[in-house]
């Protein structure tokens, strides 16, 4: 019979490749910030308009993600994008236009907005 | 050279003994000679927890880390990977382990560089919805080792050895407390040791304030389910508990998640990862009563009855959960043990200070310009988590103290700036390390409102069983009233000392055992705060009403504002005229206050 650690060798694997399949090897990566506290201070509206934007706004090559809370309380709601090859941008205090300017300038054309970043 | 480089240098204490110093003053000249200052950031960091490797250099995008670098090996990293591209493999070494996931993404802020992330490691990286996400970063691979290379016995030295100690408060000796609840039902008969014991997860989190176990929950939810299911199997039992308030509806609802996906995945249930160990774990929700944090309510609480404490011992450990064996952790002791188990318990045990290891979650709040969650390494100095992590106080207010450890906690003037986050120093210093609240407080509070306001807390939510709590809180919490009204006596100070000794000498549980904290030590750090409102009826900081007055200056233009806001027409004066306040009818509301465009009225 197969060890656990062996199972769990497979699970991963497995997991991994869902994970991808979902699109995560776009070249670039979202993350939205969906604990309570991101919640209350509004980042369901700018989950809403990246989800838009992926599924019927034409925005492709790119994974979206909800994460918990990092801990940057007083700037929520935070989102980061994450490009291969690049320094991971970190975005706080977004709110639903902030969020379709990100897309138009970040996601589409490579321009960080570097007034927004978290530094 | 095409991307613009973060070189992080570990600036712990290991790193900065081995000489960081001088590999940063090369790195700065290397930069100058290939006129690359402007595209390259250099950034300090907190221990990376990497000592025996070190000095560490890292370098982002790519996430390249560097060991054992000298200054001689600078000028070959610049030429080669910042100008050509091409990382110096000599140098270079792989890390799998779990700690510092987040530092990829985050560790060139400064907010978080500082930071050490074990226990929310994985927090803010992740969908804690999606259990392949934590599958993807080595999740339930500290589960799959245990059952199939460790005996109990073993594990159970594994907690020992990291010296892990409870992260609610109390700094038990973790391990201490499975080996005991191991143990446990054989002491009479050494062969038949008891064959029910329970695994509790306490997520009672009350402390005002705090929100580190939610925030640990609704970010990744798997690792403490991972560490109880350990738990568990290092102590022998089938069932886990955890006891979560209702409150937290978001954390619920992922946790509930998380439990049905690990079930579906065979990581709970009946022969786990087709092992013959069987473990289960269910969700009881609390109402939010503060003293079900204390273990033997919160025990009391889950078997259907009134959340109230009772004396120990015998201790959960021996007679729990329907007089049980009964392992009984918090959140963050739990979400320790994966990290444990997988990046070694001698690991775990070089992080931090003689005898607390490891790292501390705190929810740092109040008067301090980076609110947040964060966690850093046993040893860090308040200064250090205030002023370099928090980015001081907001306005260049001046700091006044912080409170930490919650209503069972102190506040800790200047003067202990620099004492170490652990255990025994912010004992000695006259607070505790409690759950992890920690609250900075600035020239404009009070610090006999602040007692105040700890101790009407505790004072609702003494549970009413023992004397002492119940009825000396109240006492307290009278004579507190009495001196921000104005009407206190010297010997109300001395009266609220003894009281408040007998009080924590005489309670039953933990909750009246620290209720007078906040009062005690405000009195020992602040009292002539004390004394100015007994005996010059003033509250330097403004904040209690009834000893303000306040006055119109000449600053007024008899606008007349002031006077249609009074409510009860204490405020004389005719249009374009100075205006008076009548002081004997003020009944100081701050309305006029609130509502002058021309700063003229002061508060004094």
């Amino acid at each position: 019979m197969a060890k656990p650690t062996d199972i769990i060798k497979k699970k991963r694997a497995e997991a991994v490749s869902r994970i991808i399949s979902k699109g995560y090897l776009s070249s670039k990566r979202v993350y939205v910030g969906m604990a309570t506290c991101e919640i209350a201070a509004g980042s369901k509206e700018v989950m809403e308009v990246f989800k838009n934007a992926v599924t019927k706004g034409g925005l492709t090559d790119v994974y979206l993600s909800q994460k918990g809370c990092a801990g940057r309380c007083n700037l929520e709601p935070t989102v980061e994008v994450i490009e291969v090859g690049k320094n991971p941008v970190r975005y706080g205090k977004i709110n639903p236009e902030k969020a379709q300017q990100i897309i138009d300038k970040h996601l589409k054309k490579g321009e960080v907005i570097k007034e927004w970043v978290i530094d | 050279m095409s991307k613009e480089y973060i070189i992080t240098i570990c600036d712990g204490t290991g790193c900065i003994q081995k000489g960081n110093a001088a590999i940063r003053k090369a790195l700065e000249q290397q930069l100058k000679d290939h006129n690359l200052t402007n595209d390259v950031r250099i950034n300090l960091s907190g221990c990376l927890g990497m000592c025996d490797k070190g000095p560490i250099v890292v370098i982002n995008p790519g996430y390249t880390i560097y060991g054992n670098v000298t200054p001689a090996d600078i000028p070959e990293i610049v030429e080669e990977h910042l100008v050509r591209g091409q990382p110096v493999a000599r140098l270079a070494i792989q890390e799998d382990h779990l700690y510092n996931r987040f530092f990829r993404i985050f560790g060139d802020a400064k907010f978080f560089g500082k930071q050490m992330r074990i226990a929310l490691r994985n927090c803010g990286i992740i969908d804690p919805e999606n259990i392949d996400d934590y599958l993807s970063l080595r999740g339930y691979e500290a589960l799959a080792k245990v059952l199939t290379d460790m005996t109990p016995k073993q594990v159970i030295e594994e907690v020992k050895l990291s010296g892990l100690r409870g992260r609610g408060g109390a700094g038990f000796p973790t391990g201490v407390k499975w080996q005991l609840t191991a143990r446990a039902g054989s002491l009479n008969s050494p062969r038949a040791a008891s064959d029910e014991k329970y695994v509790i997860c306490n997520a009672d989190e009350g402390d005002p304030g705090a929100f580190m176990d939610r925030s640990a929950i609704e970010g990744d939810p798997h690792t403490v389910l991972e560490g109880m299911i350990i738990g568990g199997y290092a102590i022998g039992a089938k069932q886990g508990i955890v006891y979560i308030r209702a409150e937290y509806p978001l954390a619920v609802r992922r946790l509930e998640k998380a439990i049905a996906d690990a079930r579906e995945h065979g990581f709970i249930g009946k022969n786990i990862l087709g092992s013959d160990f069987s473990f289960d774990i269910d969700i009881r929700l609390g109402a939010g009563a503060f003293v079900c944090g204390e273990e033997t309510a919160l025990i009391r609480s889950i078997e259907g009855g009134r959340g109230m404490p009772r004396p120990r011992p015998p201790y959960p450990s021996v007679e729990g959960l329907f007089g049980k064996p009964t392992l009984i952790n918090n959140v963050e002791t739990w979400a320790n043990i994966p990290v444990v188990i997988l990046d070694s318990g001698k690991w775990f045990s070089t992080i931090g200070t003689e005898r607390s290891k490891g790292t501390k979650v705190f929810a740092l709040a109040g008067k301090v310009v980076n609110t947040g969650l964060i966690e850093v390494p046993m040893g860090t100095t308040l200064r250090e988590i205030i002023y370099d992590i928090g980015g001081g106080i907001p306005d260049n207010k001046e700091f006044k103290a912080v409170q930490t450890g919650g209503p069972s906690g102190g506040c800790l003037p200047a003067k202990y700036l620099d004492t170490p986050v652990d255990y025994e120093s912010l004992a000695k210093a006259g607070s505790i390390m409690g759950s992890g609240g920690m609250i900075v407080i600035d020239q404009d509070s009070c610090m006999v409102d602040i007692a105040k306001f700890f101790l009407e807390f505790t004072q609702n939510e003494s549970c009413g069983k023992c004397t002492p709590c119940r009825e000396g809180t109240k006492r307290m919490l009278d004579i507190l009233i009495k001196i921000t009204e104005g009407k206190g006596e010297m010997y109300d100070i001395e009266n609220l000392k003894r009281l408040g000794s007998m009080i924590k000498k005489a309670s039953l549980c933990g909750l009246g055992q620290s209720a007078p904290n906040p009062v005690l030590s405000t009195i020992l750090n602040f009292r002539e705060e004390y004394e100015e409102h007994v005996k010059d009826k003033k509250c330097r900081a403004g904040v209690c009403k009834k000893l303000l007055t306040y006055e119109i200056t000449d600053k007024c233009v008899g606008c007349g504002a002031c006077k249609k806001a009074c409510p009860v027409a204490a405020i004389t004066g005719t249009a374009k005229a100075k205006h008076v306040i009548d002081q004997n009818k003020c009944i100081k509301c701050g309305a006029c206050f609130s509502k002058c465009k021309f700063d003229a009225i002061i508060k004094k």
